[in-house]
C-alpha cells in the first residue's frame, strides 16, 4: 500500500505548496497571462511587471509559459486550463496563432476579451497587442553596427530561432537595413541556436573561426547575444564589435568590460504592465489602440546607468 | 536400430583455443549415447554445433543419412533436434506454458494466439511426465527444480528424434531423477536417441547404452556403458588414473575462531544460516543450483542485504553493510563470475592487483606510486606462481587460473585472512586446478580462514576440513571432511526439500 | 500417479493486477483530491482539454512501451511523431493530395523510420539508446529541412483538424463532447493491447525482454520480432503525429525534442519495466493520465510553475520508487 500512501503524502504537499496560490478569492478579477517561455530573464521581467500592474488595480495575475518555444502543444494546454478557470480576461503570447484559433474563438464566444502581447497574436481576435515593434529594433542595431564598424566589413548574426514571429523580424530587420542603407557591409553568416547559450557559444566560436577578419556580430536574444560574447572571450577575437538584444546580468556585465558595444533593449517590465492595464481597461469596456508600441532604446556604457534605461533594464 | 546423427571430424577453433580437434560422434534410434569428459573437455561445444548454435569450421554432419548444414537453432529443431541447456534457458516474464511452445504457439483466426489449446498441450506434457506444475504460473515464480521440468517438458514437446541433455539432473533430487529416468527409458522405447552429457557416473551406469569420452577438445573413444568398468571410463576422462588425494584434515581444536555466522537471512534465498569457522580451516560449501551458498557468502562479504543474522570476526561483531566493510573486517571474496565481478579485465596485472589497496600506493594528493605498485605485482607474480610475461600484461589475456591468483593476489595483499572462494576451479584446467588447490591448502596452513563453494563434489571432498550443505536456502547439515563422507551423504543433505514431504504423502 | 513437483505459484496474472490498481486508485485519488480543491476542475471544458493533454502523450507512450518491453528504449518517439506531421503537411499542403494519403504517408514514414531504428538494433547491434539518440536528431534536422524550418499549415485540407478536434462520439452522443484524438488513443491502446496479449507479436516482444536469448535458442527469429516491434511503435508515432498535427492544424517541426521523455515517464509510472519483459498497455494509458490530470490540476489550482514541475518530479520517483518497493516485497 506504500503507494497510495505516498502519492496521499504528495498531494498532502501539493496542498501545502499552493494553499498560497488557491487564496485568490472570487470576488476578485482574475486575468491569466499565457507567455511563450517561462524560465528566460526576459519573461520573469515580463511577469514582473505583470505583477506590479496586478498590485497596482487589484487584480489577481497569474504568469505561465512553455519551457521552450517550440512547445506549440504545451502552450495550448495551458491556454486551455486558463479558459477552464473562467477568467475576465486573459493574456497570450501566441507560439503558433492557428493552433490557439479554437480556443481563442472560445474565449471570444464566452466573452472573455484576450490582449496580445510581446510576438502577439496573428488573429482578430485580441483588442490590442502590447509589444516591441522588433523590425525597427533590430534595424536600429543595424545603424549602430555600420556606426561602430566604420560602414564595411563582414557582420554576422546568432539569431535564436528561424520560425517564430522575432526571430524573424529582428534578422531581417537587421538584415534589410543593412542592404539599404549600409551597402557595403557585408553580411557573412546567419545561423540558429535555438536562444541556447551554449549552444550559440558553440556557433559563435565557429563562424569566428571561419571569418577571421569579422568586424560585427550581432546576437539576436539574450541566450544568442550571451553566446557570441562567450566565444569572442574563449577565442580572444580582437577587433569584433558586438551587438546584443535583451539585457540580463550577463549582457550587461559584457557590456561593462567592453567585450560587448551595446545593445538593444525592450521594455519588458512595459509589456507585461502594459497588457494587464489593457486587460483591466478591456473589462471596463473601455477604447483599446490597436497596438501599444512598449518601446525600445539603445544602451551601452555610457546611458545604461541612467535612471530612463536602468528601469527597463532587468538582471 | 537405424542411424540417426552422424559427426565426422568437427573442428572448431575459438581466438586461442582449439575447442574441438577432429572429433566424431554418432546416435542411433532408440539409444541413450553418454557423452563424458571433464569441464571444458569440448562437450558442451560439440552439442552447441550439434544444435546449430556454434557452425563447425570443419567436418560434416549427417543426419538421417543426408549431409546437412545447421546454421541456427531453429534449423536444428526442423532437422528433429532438441537441446535442453545446462544454463537454464527460459523467459523469467512468461508463463510455463509460454515457455513450452515459445516459436510454435498454436493459433486461431485473426492473429490471434490460442492460449487455451497452449495451456492444455502443456498440461498433457507435464501429465505424461507425471509432473505437477500449473502451465499458467509465471517462471520466476518456480524452483529451479521446477525450471529444469519445465526445460525438460519443452524439448519433449518438439517431438524430437534427437534428444540433447546437457546436465539435465544438475538440480534434481532422486525422485525426480528417477522421473526423469522413467521419462527417458520410454522416450528409448519410442525410437528416440538421446546425448546424455554428466558428470555422474552413477547415472552413466543406470540409463545409457554407449559412452563417448572426450578430452582437451578430442575424441578418446566410444566404449560400451554395461562392460566397462567406471575407472577405466575415468582414466579415459582424465587420461591417466584418478588422483584419490583426499584432504589431510589438521587439527584445530586449539585454533581461535575466525568467522561465526549467525541466522543470516534474506528473503527465501538465504533462511537461518549459522555456522563457525576456524583459523586455518577450510570449510566446503556444497549444495545443488540455487541452494543459495553465493547468496550466502554475497551476505557476508556485504554485497546484499541481510534481512537478519549477526556476523561475527574474530571474536567481535562486525557491522557489515557493504563489501567496503566486509573488506575492512579481513573478509575478502574471490567471486564465481570472476570477469565480471572480480577482475577489471582491460587493465593490466599490476593495477588488478592494485585497485582495492591504491590508497597504500598513493601519495598525499592521490597520484598512484606505479613503481611500488609494480614491485609489489612482481612479488605476487613469484609466490603465487602467475605464469604472465610480466606484471603489465593485460589480464584478459590471462589463462582462467592465472586469473583467478590475480583475484588472490588482490585479497592477499589486503592483508585479508578470511577468504571466500566460490567456484574457484569453475573453467580452469586440470593442471591448474591441482595447483589452486595447494595454493588454498597453503594458505590454510598460514592460519587464513577459507570458504570455498563449488558444486563440484570431488573437488570439495579434497580439500574440506568439514562441508556445510545447503538446500533451499537452508544449511541442511555440516559434514566431517576427508574419508568419512561420502558423496551420497552430501546428496542426501543437499536434497532435502520440504515440499518433498507433501509429495511422498502422495 | 505421484506429484513430484509442488508448485504453489502465484498465477501470472495476480501481480499486474495488483499494480494497476494501485496507479489506478492514485489516479482516482487525484481526480478526487483536484475536484475538491477546485470547482473549475470538474467542468466539462477542462476534462476535454485534459483528454486532449493526454491524447498526443498517450499514444507515444503505447508506442514506446512495446520497445522498452523487448528491453530497448526509443529516446526517437518525440521528434519522429513531428517527422511524420511534417511528411503529413508535404503530402496534403505542398503535393494537395487528398487526406487519406497524408493520414498513409505520416503512418508509413513513421513505421519505416522504426524499421530502420529497429534494423539498427537488431541487425546491426546498435544499443538501443544510440540508436534513436541518433535517430532523434536525423528526424529533427530532416523535419527542418523538410519544411523548409516554417511551420506547414493544413488550412487547404479543412478535414484534418477533424482527426483530433472533431468529435463522432459527441456527433452521437451531443452530451458527451469527446475529441476524436482521444477516441484515436484509446483504439491505438486497445489494438496495441490486444496485440500485446494475443498475438505471436505481443508473445515475442515479451520474450525479447524476458531473455533474448532463450527466446533466440527456441528457434524465434529475435532479429525479425524485434523490428517488427520497432516499426509497430514508429506507427503508432505517425498517428500521434497526425494527432498533434491536427491539433494544432499544423506541422511544427521544432517541436518533438523533450516528449521521449514525457512518454517514457508514463510507461514508467504504469508499472511497465525498464528492464524489459513486463509492462501493459492499460498502466501506460493510465501513466498518461496521472502526469496530464496532475499538470492539469496544479494549473487549476493556480499553482505557480515553478512547484509544478516540482510536483511532478517527485511523482514521477515516488511512483517508480513504490513500485520498486512493492516489487521487492513479493
Amino acid at each position: 500500500m506504500i503507494t497510495r500512501r505516498s502519492i496521499l503524502a504528495a498531494l498532502s504537499a501539493v496542498a501545502i505548496l499552493s494553499a498560497g496560490g488557491v487564496a485568490h478569492a472570487q470576488d476578485k478579477v482574475y486575468i491569466p497571462l499565457i507567455s511563450k517561455g517561462f524560465q528566460h530573464q526576459f519573461w520573469q521581467a515580463v511577469k514582473a511587471g505583470a505583477d506590479k500592474a496586478a498590485t497596482e488595480f487589484k487584480v489577481e495575475v497569474t504568469f505561465e509559459g512553455p519551457d521552450n518555444e517550440t512547445q506549440v502543444d504545451k502552450q495550448i494546454d495551458m491556454l486551455s486550463a486558463a479558459l477552464a478557470k473562467s477568467p475576465q480576461a486573459i493574456g497570450f503570447a501566441a507560439l503558433d496563432t492557428q493552433a490557439a484559433t479554437p480556443l481563442l474563438k472560445q474565449a471570444q464566444d464566452a466573452k472573455i476579451p484576450v490582449i496580445a502581447f510581446d510576438s502577439g497574436v496573428d488573429s482578430d481576435i485580441p483588442l490590442t497587442t502590447a509589444t516591441t515593434d522588433n523590425v525597427a529594433a533590430a534595424a536600429l542595431a543595424a545603424d549602430k553596427m555600420a556606426e561602430l564598424i566604420g560602414g564595411k566589413g563582414k557582420v554576422a548574426l546568432v539569431v535564436h530561432d528561424q520560425t517564430s514571429r522575432t526571430g524573424i523580424d529582428r534578422r531581417d530587420g537587421f538584415v534589410n537595413r543593412m542592404k539599404e542603407k549600409h551597402p557595403d557591409i557585408e553580411i557573412v553568416d546567419i545561423q540558429y541556436g535555438g536562444g541556447d547559450q551554449l549552444q550559440s557559444t558553440e556557433i559563435a566560436k565557429a563562424i569566428l573561426a571561419a571569418n577571421s577578419d569579422l568586424k560585427g556580430f550581432f546576437g539576436a536574444n539574450e541566450g544568442s547575444a550571451i553566446g557570441v560574447v562567450n566565444a569572442v572571450r574563449e577565442t580572444g577575437a580582437k577587433g569584433v564589435t558586438v551587438i546584443g538584444y535583451d539585457s540580463g546580468a550577463a549582457q550587461k556585465q559584457a557590456i561593462k568590460d567592453g567585450v560587448m558595444a551595446g545593445a538593444i533593449t525592450q521594455n519588458p517590465v512595459g509589456i507585461g504592465y502594459e497588457t494587464v492595464k489593457a486587460a483591466v481597461m478591456a473589462i471596463k469596456g473601455e477604447e483599446l489602440p490597436k497596438t501599444i508600441d512598449t518601446g525600445f532604446f539603445w544602451y551601452d556604457k555610457t546611458n545604461m546607468d541612467s535612471p530612463e534605461i536602468s528601469a527597463v533594464l532587468y538582471d | 536400430m537405424v542411424e540417426l546423427i552422424r559427426l565426422e571430424s568437427i573442428d572448431k577453433h575459438f581466438p586461442g583455443v582449439h575447442a574441438l580437434k577432429s572429433v566424431s560422434f554418432d546416435l542411433q534410434t532408440g539409444e541413450v549415447h553418454a557423452l563424458m569428459g571433464e569441464n571444458g573437455a569440448g562437450k558442451s561445444t560439440l552439442m552447441k554445433v550439434l544444435s546449430g548454435i556454434l557452425q563447425p569450421d570443419g567436418g560434416t554432419i549427417r543426419v538421417a543419412g543426408n549431409d546437412v548444414t545447421i546454421p541456427s537453432p531453429h534449423a536444428a529443431q526442423a532437422l528433429g533436434i532438441g537441446m535442453i541447456h545446462q544454463e537454464l534457458a527460459l523467459m523469467n516474464d512468461l508463463t510455463v506454458a509460454q515457455n513450452i511452445f515459445i516459436g510454435r504457439e498454436p493459433r486461431k483466426r485473426f492473429w490471434r494466439l490460442d492460449e487455451d489449446a497452449l495451456n492444455e498441450a502443456a498440461r498433457e506434457i507435464f501429465s505424461a511426465m507425471n509432473v505437477s506444475i500449473d502451465p499458467r504460473a509465471e517462471v520466476r515464480t518456480l524452483s529451479v527444480a521446477q525450471q529444469q521440468m519445465v526445460e525438460i517438458a519443452k524439448s519433449l514437446s518438439h517431438k524430437s528424434r534427437v534428444l540433447v541433455m546437457d546436465e539435465p539432473t544438475a538440480a534434481l533430487n532422486d525422485r525426480e531423477v528417477h522421473e526423469l529416468f522413467t521419462i527417458i527409458a520410454r522416450l528409448k522405447s519410442e525410437g528416440v536417441g538421446i546425448v546424455y552429457i554428466s558428470h555422474k557416473m552413477d547415472e552413466i551406469k543406470r540409463i545409457s547404452d554407449r559412452v563417448t569420452v572426450m578430452r582437451d577438445g578430442a575424441y578418446v573413444g566410444t566404449v560400451s556403458a554395461s562392460e566397462t568398468p567406471i575407472s577405466k571410463i575415468i582414466s579415459m576422462m582424465v587420461g591417466r588414473e584418478l588422483d584419490n588425494t583426499q584432504a589431510d584434515i589438521p587439527d584445530l581444536s586449539g585454533a581461535p575462531v575466525a568467522l561465526e555466522v549467525r541466522g543470516l537471512s534474506r528473503g527465501k534465498e538465504v533462511q537461518n544460516v549459522s555456522f563457525s569457522l576456524k583459523a586455518g580451516e577450510i570449510l566446503g560449501f556444497a549444495g545443488l543450483m540455487g541452494a543459495g551458498r553465493t547468496e550466502v557468502a554475497r551476505l557476508i562479504f556485504g554485497a546484499d542485504r541481510r534481512d537478519a543474522g549477526e556476523i561475527i570476526v574474530h571474536g567481535k561483531k562486525a557491522a557489515i553493510a557493504s563489501p567496503k566493510d566486509a573488506v575492512s573486517a579481513g573478509i575478502g571474496y574471490l567471486s564465481e563470475d570472476r570477469k565480471h565481478l572480480g577482475l577489471a579485465l582491460g587493465l593490466d596485472l599490476a593495477a588488478n592487483v592494485g585497485l582495492p589497496n591504491l590508497g597504500r600506493f598513493s601519495n598525499g594528493i592521490g597520484v598512484i606510486d606505479d613503481a611500488k605498485l609494480g614491485s609489489i605485482a612482481r612479488d605476487y607474480i613469484k609466490q603465487l606462481g602467475i605464469r604472465t610475461p610480466s606484471e603489465r600484461q593485460e589480464v584478459r589475456l590471462l589463462s582462467g587460473g592465472n586469473q583467478q591468483k590475480v583475484v588472490l593476489a588482490k585479497w592477499l595483499l589486503r592483508n585479508c585472512d578470511i577468504l571466500i572462494f566460490d567456484e574457484p576451479t569453475r573453467g580452469i584446467d586440470i593442471g591448474a586446478k591441482s595447483e589452486i588447490y595447494r595454493l588454498m591448502q597453503a594458505l590454510a596452513q598460514q592460519g587464513k580462514a577459507i570458504i570455498v563453494i563449488s558444486s563440484e563434489l570431488p573437488e570439495v571432498l579434497r580439500l574440506s576440513h568439514r562441508i556445510a550443505v545447503m538446500c533451499e536456502g537452508r544449511l541442511t547439515g555440516i559434514l566431517p571432511g576427508g574419508r568419512e563422507t561420502t558423496q551420497e551423504e552430501i546428496m542426501h543433505l543437499a536434497t532435502q526439500r520440504r515440499v518433498e514431504i507433501g509429495g511422498e504423502a502422495a | 500417479m505421484t506429484m513430484i513437483v509442488q508448485s504453489e505459484v502465484k498465477k501470472r496474472t495476480s501481480s499486474g493486477v495488483h499494480q494497476k490498481l494501485l496507479a489506478f486508485a492514485s489516479l482516482i485519488i487525484m481526480l478526487v483530491f483536484f475536484s475538491l480543491a477546485s470547482s473549475n476542475f470538474l467542468q466539462t471544458s477542462n476534462i476535454i482539454g485534459i483528454l486532449q493533454a493526454t491524447s498526443v502523450n498517450g499514444v507515444l507512450a503505447v508506442g514506446v512501451t512495446l520497445v522498452i518491453i523487448t528491453g530497448g528504449i526509443d529516446l526517437s518517439v518525440g521528434t519522429l511523431m513531428t517527422f511524420t506531421a511534417v511528411i503529413a503537411g508535404v503530402v496534403l499542403t505542398y503535393l494537395g493530395m487528398p487526406l487519406l494519403f497524408g493520414i498513409v504517408a505520416a503512418i508509413g514514414a513513421g513505421a519505416f523510420c522504426g524499421f530502420i531504428s529497429g534494423t539498427l538494433v537488431a541487425r546491426m547491434k546498435v544499443p538501443p539508446f544510440i540508436a534513436t539518440l541518433g535517430m532523434m536528431l536525423i528526424l529533427k534536422g530532416t523535419s527542418l529541412v523538410i519544411s523548409g524550418t516554417k511551420p506547414i499549415y493544413f488550412n487547404n485540407t479543412p478535414g484534418f483538424s477533424q482527426i483530433s478536434t472533431g468529435s463522432l462520439i459527441g456527433q452521437v452522443f451531443p452530451f458527451l463532447p469527446i475529441p476524436n484524438g482521444v477516441l484515436i488513443l484509446f483504439v491505438v491502446a486497445t489494438v496495441v493491447a490486444f496485440i500485446l496479449n494475443r498475438t505471436a507479436l505481443g508473445r515475442y516482444t515479451f520474450a525479447l525482454g524476458s531473455n533474448e536469448e532463450a527466446a533466440r535458442l527456441s528457434g524465434v527469429d529475435t532479429d525479425f520480432w524485434k523490428i517488427c516491434v520497432y516499426s509497430l511503435s514508429g506507427g503508432i508515432c505517425g498517428v500521434a503525429g497526425l494527432i498533434i498535427a491536427s491539433r494544432l492544424n499544423s506541422a511544427q517541426p521544432a517541436l518533438g525534442l523533450g516528449y521521449e521523455l514525457d512518454a517514457i515517464a508514463a510507461v514508467v509510472i504504469g508499472g511497465t519495466s525498464l528492464a524489459g519483459g513486463r509492462g501493459s498497455i492499460l498502466g501506460t494509458i493510465i501513466g498518461a493520465f496521472i502526469m496530464s490530470v496532475l499538470l492539469n490540476g496544479l494549473r487549476i489550482m493556480s499553482v505557480a510553475q515553478e512547484w509544478q514541475t516540482i510536483v511532478t518530479g517527485l511523482i514521477i520517483i515516488l511512483a517508480v520508487y513504490a513500485d520498486m518497493v512493492r516489487r521487492q516485497r513479493t
